[in-house]
């Protein structure tokens, strides 16, 4: 049989089902109903697997192209659809990932009057993330990137009646706008300057300008919470956990990590757009792993567990490994979902309570959800041959045996360690100690649509490591002697790391209030980000704006350099005229003095 | 300058500072006026004497009909300021004071 025209044929199957539950219920008037929508995506799910079982036993990757817009004579954007190793491993696990969270769903939000409307809101984030990694033009993952961006918007303000949803849903559009603009300039630089939107024609033998480059980091900066246009992460928890879960750890984060692993041919050339990655990862990594230290809300310590992978992915491009950062994208998404999910569950069985502080003893109320938690953080540490071990352990090693800033390595290091130290301290203060929770909570973990999805990602969370760094061949070679210290580097600073944690946590069973120091004044505040520049930004902006166009433009050029500055100027003489004009005839008298004078000076001799 | 020539000059000057630093009364500065007029009438009629031009001696008979003139105006002001103000002092002309 024809590979090509299966693995085409699909491909498309599989977005076509997804777009049904869009195109069909206005056409033959029923309605979407809670389960069918779950259904379409599993169905999808399963079609997508094919497409990669092809791909994966017969190394065949293709490009589509249909129906050109033609905006130019010569600058053409067809619909340019390229299946090769990274969309055809992302549509499965992407499909997977929503499936389960969309059957959670349907326990989680079971009260919600617009659930509906909820499904299809999902349904279409989805169909615009799954639209990036398949384009093969700029133009149409510009569309999914937009697509993304609007998606967010609308779910972290899903629940719209609370003002902190609505701000931290403005929040996270325009921290996204900014990237977007960075996004357009390099769109604009390839447009005019290499005549393409195609990344295949964009490579170059020699180094491109650093321009479009930082305008594609600053992109990546902007949707995935790097630091510098962080804050908008920690705010998205204000919607719902399963829109936390599929859009703000698994899916629409790496839209940008995404983007550069596309785009690593233009970006590999120049070594100042790798150092720029490398360093502007580590930072983030390191500074989302400091303020989730002192975080007290079990979904912001996950939010900020998710900015610190990014800048751990960031750092894996800036080494120059497009292929190991999606990676740990794949299996990233298995366990930072079923982590979400898991604390969505915790969260509804304790009617709403979000604060560690106020859970305990969790392991014996909730066995299994306590047990997949723990999974899913050995998994985020970086256990030996769990789903994350795979993915980090390679990146370590490769940073560790690289020629690059010694800083960042450090950085990422102790950002490693922080991983387990912070993953732990979320373990210890919710499953064990003593029950610091009401008497009587609606605890349930029975409803199978709501633990099945959580066993199927924990499936994932195991195997998909394995599974995914088995079945795929490496472009680059890795790593494969170094000193035995240099092998292990990862595995000793997590375990430093937990025996930090296990010591600390000792400190803390005695019920004084800790003292405030400055440290963890930094940690706890996101180190003073959000208050300095929410501020200062938009006030130097909107500053310089009003002295342009309302005090420079309108009132200087057209009232003061026309009529109001002429009758100014006429008043200043006619005042001081006015005091010569006093009306008294003794004064004017006096004047002849002068023609005295002048007389007397001009006789002649 | 010649002795007459400077007294002629200066009786001018000094009518003219009589009218410039009279204060008080109008009358005193219409009294300037009219030495002003004395002062600059002899030297005008000396003047067709001592050149022999008989054609010049129309001058100062001019100058007398414009000074007539001239103080009958300046009387009629100062008649019309004593029957409004009852005097003819000059702080009574300050219609255009603000």
């Amino acid at each position: 049989m024809e590979t090509a025209l299966v693995l085409n044929s699909f491909m498309l199957l599989t977005l076509l089902i997804l777009f049904t539950p869009i195109i069909l219920p206005p056409l033959l008037n029923i309605q979407n109903t809670p389960q069918s929508i779950p259904k379409t995506i599993k169905t999808a799910f399963l079609i997508s697997l094919i497409p990669t079982i092809i791909f994966l036993h017969s190394e065949m990757e293709s490009i589509t192209t249909y129906w050109e817009w033609q905006l130019t004579q010569n600058f053409k954007i067809p619909i340019y659809l390229k299946m090769d190793l990274y969309s055809m491993t992302f549509f499965p696990i992407a499909l997977f990932v929503t499936w389960s969270i969309l059957e959670f769903s349907t326990w989680y939000m079971a009260w919600e009057p617009f659930i509906s409307k909820f499904f299809t809101f999902l349904l279409i984030f989805l169909i615009a993330m799954l639209t990036l990694p398949i384009a093969n033009n700029m133009f149409l993952l510009f569309i999914g990137w937009e697509g993304v961006g609007i998606m967010s918007f609308l779910l972290i303000g899903w629940w719209q009646g609370r003002a902190e949803a609505n701000t931290a849903a403005l929040q996270a559009m325009i921290y996204n706008r900014i990237g977007d603009i960075c996004l357009i300039l390099s769109m604009a630089w390839l447009a005019s300057t290499l005549n393409s939107w195609e990344i295949q024609q964009t490579i170059q033998p020699n180094q491109t300008p650093i321009l479009p480059l930082l305008g594609l980091i600053l992109a990546a900066t902007g949707k995935s919470a790097q630091f510098g246009l962080h804050p908008w992460l920690p705010g998205a928890m204000e919607g719902p956990t399963p829109v936390s879960a599929l859009l703000h750890s698994s899916t629409m984060v790496v839209a940008a990590i995404f983007l550069l692993i596309r785009t690593h041919p233009i970006l590999s050339s120049n070594k100042l757009a790798l150092t720029t990655c490398l360093c502007l990862g580590a930072l983030s990594t390191l500074f989302a792993a400091t303020c989730a230290f002192t975080q007290n809300d079990i979904k912001k310590i996950i939010a900020f567990s998710t900015s610190s992978q990014l800048g751990l992915m960031m750092v894996t491009i800036g080494l120059d490994l497009p292929q190991l950062a999606f990676l740990h994208i794949s299996t990233h998404a298995f366990f930072k979902a079923m982590l979400f999910l898991c604390s969505g569950l915790i969260i509804h069985g304790l009617n709403g309570e979000q604060d560690i502080r106020k859970m305990g003893c969790l392991q014996k109320t909730l066995p299994m959800t306590t047990s997949y938690l723990t999974i899913s953080n050995l998994a985020l540490m970086g256990t030996p041959f769990l789903a994350g071990f795979y993915s980090k352990d390679p990146i370590i090693e490769n940073l560790n045996t690289s020629y690059i800033n010694t800083w960042a390595l450090l950085l990422t290091l102790l950002a490693t360690s922080f991983t387990a130290t912070y993953s732990l301290r979320m373990t210890l203060l919710v499953q064990t100690g003593h029950t610091r929770s009401p008497t009587i909570t609606p605890i349930n973990e029975n409803t199978s649509s709501a633990i099945l999805p959580i066993i199927r990602l924990a499936f994932g969370s195991i195997m998909a490591g394995l599974l995914i760094s088995s079945l795929i061949l490496p472009t680059k070679t890795p790593p494969m002697t170094m000193p035995a210290i240099t092998k292990t580097a990862a595995i000793i600073v997590t375990i430093l790391g937990i025996i930090l944690a296990l010591e600390l946590s000792n400190m803390t069973h005695t019920l004084t209030p800790p003292k405030q120091n400055p440290l963890m004044n930094f940690s706890s505040s996101l180190s003073y980000f959000n208050p300095l520049t929410h501020r200062t930004n938009p006030t130097i902006l909107l500053h310089s704006g009003q002295k342009i166009a309302t005090h420079l433009t309108d009132m200087a050029w057209y009232k003061k350099m026309g009529p109001e500055g002429l009758a100014n100027l006429h008043l200043i003489m006619s005042k001081t005229l006015t005091t010569l004009h006093t009306g008294l005839i003794k004064s004017y008298l006096g004047s002849f003095t002068l023609t005295i004078l002048i007389m007397i000076l001009m006789t002649p001799k | 300058m010649s002795p007459l020539h400077f007294s002629f000059y200066s009786a001018f000057t000094f009518s003219c500072l009589g009218l410039a630093f009279h204060r008080t009364h109008l009358i005193s500065a219409l009294l300037c006026l009219e030495s002003m007029m004395l002062s600059m009438f002899i030297p005008l009629s000396m003047w067709p004497l001592e050149n022999q031009t008989p054609s010049f001696t129309l001058v100062p008979i001019l100058m007398l009909a414009f000074s007539a003139c001239e103080a009958g105006a300046g009387l009629a002001t100062l008649v019309a300021s004593t029957r409004t103000h009852g005097s003819d002092h000059l702080h009574n002309l300050n219609l255009l004071q603000c």
